[in-house]
């Protein structure tokens, strides 16, 4: 191992990365240097770029590390890149994309029956923007494509597996607010 | 050209995009189908409106709220009019479940609307995730990653998407289609060669006109001609001396000359 601290080289690592940046990769990377050890150096470099008052952040998301602009620089950076507005997802293919999330895997007419809305276009969009991907064919009647959601979709909303989708807990509680904000 | 050859598949996407989420409208009396993704959609809104427990449905009451909401409807799309159909009939058949008559009393395993009320439950969680999700998403959105990054914009002619040979195929295809439907009689039939019509698409091009796919196969006269053309737009784009731009899906495709070829003059 070089003289460099365990640290820096991760802050190169991470910042050369185009996609998150998974531990396992950086012990490939880091021979011999244990687990513990990188996940340490990573929460001191992560610490340092939160408290230091930076433009840029390291965070944890899609199940690795990866550098990404401050939140409250979004609008010049918009400016820059000549973006005006955002491109959110339609409701149907959010509402599509949580049903395939919590039903995974599953069919078009799966998804389809859920929302009591022919969802065939909308999961071609969802395709399109990889945010869902094909992982084979059901032994049914007419042997339908089986859909799953992708690596993009846990990056596409910061979380890092599929444990990190809103809970029954989650779930229960927004259910709660909208009844009582009616009542 | 019919207006919307642009859009081949009336989709729900298309038919909801215009309209605020559900939750926005939900606090004044009037409201319009469209904004309803689906018919859980407003049934879920009808339920909460009159604060009706979920678990035990007055059928006959939210029917009426129901297929008064149908009949307010103003624009008729066939696609999503037959989904919400779907759920009216669901509704009157459970109301006729209802009320036959029985000997026994049901069980509560057998209410007729215990299938219902699965399917709502399950909507409605779902729905609950997509708010969270949704705030997730615009957490995300402020933080840009360079994986997410377009190109930075610059002045070149190729500020747009180029489309694939595919995507002009199947425009092609399309538009075909439409002709051979709306147009069966065949009066003359002439020869085009491909070197004519080369020139003559070259020379259109040219003159720094920017060039309208499908207008331009909609002037053609014969199936023949419109080949043809296609294949010299092809050749002109696999020889890098056109470019085909679509601003948007399902726009229409807009090609024009490159720079250099046409300081070239000539395209041989």
């Amino acid at each position: 191992m070089s003289s460099s601290p365990l640290k820096d080289i991760l802050e190169s690592l991470i910042f050369i990365s185009q996609e998150p940046l998974t531990v396992d990769r950086m012990a490939a990377v880091l021979e011999g240097t244990p687990g513990e050890e990188i996940q340490a150096a990573l929460d001191e470099l992560i610490q340092g770029y939160a408290s230091a008052g930076r433009g840029i952040q390291i965070v944890h998301t899609g199940g690795g590390y990866i550098f990404s602009t401050h939140p409250d620089h979004d609008r010049w950076v918009r400016k820059l890149l000549q973006i005006e507005r955002k491109n959110k997802l339609s409701s149907a293919s959010l509402e599509s994309l949580s049903a395939i999330a919590y039903h995974q895997p599953v069919t078009q007419a799966e998804i389809s029956a859920i929302r009591g809305v022919d969802s065939t276009y909308t999961l071609k969009t969802l395709l399109d923007k990889k945010l869902i991907k094909i992982v084979g064919r059901k032994k049914a009647p007419g042997n339908p494509l089986v859909y799953r959601t992708s690596e993009r979709f846990l990056q596409y909303f910061g979380l890092n597996s599929l444990d990190e989708l809103p809970s029954e807990d989650e779930i229960g509680k927004i259910l709660q607010e909208e009844k009582s904000s009616e009542g | 050209m019919p207006e919307n050859v642009s859009e081949p598949i009336p989709t729900e996407e298309a038919a909801a995009a215009p309209a605020p989420p559900a939750s926005d409208a939900t606090d004044g009396y009037q409201v319009r189908l469209g904004i309803f993704e689906g018919p859980l959609d407003l049934l879920l809104f009808l339920i909460r409106k009159k604060k009706i427990d979920i678990h035990d449905i007055p059928i006959a009451a939210i029917t009426r709220d129901y297929l008064g909401y149908l009949d307010r409807k103003e624009q008729i799309n066939l696609d999503r009019e037959a989904e919400f159909l779907f759920i009216a009939a669901l509704l009157i058949y459970i109301k006729s479940q209802m009320l036959l008559p029985r000997e026994t009393d049901l069980a509560e395993q057998e209410d007729p609307r215990r299938v219902l009320i699965n399917r709502l439950l399950e909507f409605q969680k779902i729905k609950a995730a997509c708010s969270i999700l949704r705030d997730k998403e615009e957490d995300q959105l402020l933080q840009w990653k360079r994986n997410f990054l377009p190109p930075l914009p610059g002045e070149s002619e190729l500020d747009f998407t180029e489309v694939s040979l595919f995507d002009l195929a199947e425009s092609f295809f399309l538009m075909m289609k439409r002709r051979a439907a709306a147009d069966t009689r065949i009066i003359k039939s002439r020869d085009v060669s491909t070197e004519e019509k080369m020139k003559e698409l070259f020379g259109l091009l040219r003159d720094g006109q920017v060039l309208d796919f499908l207008a331009y196969f909609a002037t053609q006269e014969s199936l023949e001609e419109a080949l043809v053309s296609f294949f010299c737009l092809l050749e002109l784009i696999k020889s890098r001396q056109a470019v085909a731009v679509q601003d948007e899906l399902f726009q229409t495709i807009r090609v024009w000359i490159r720079k250099d070829a046409r300081r070239a003059g000539h395209h041989e």
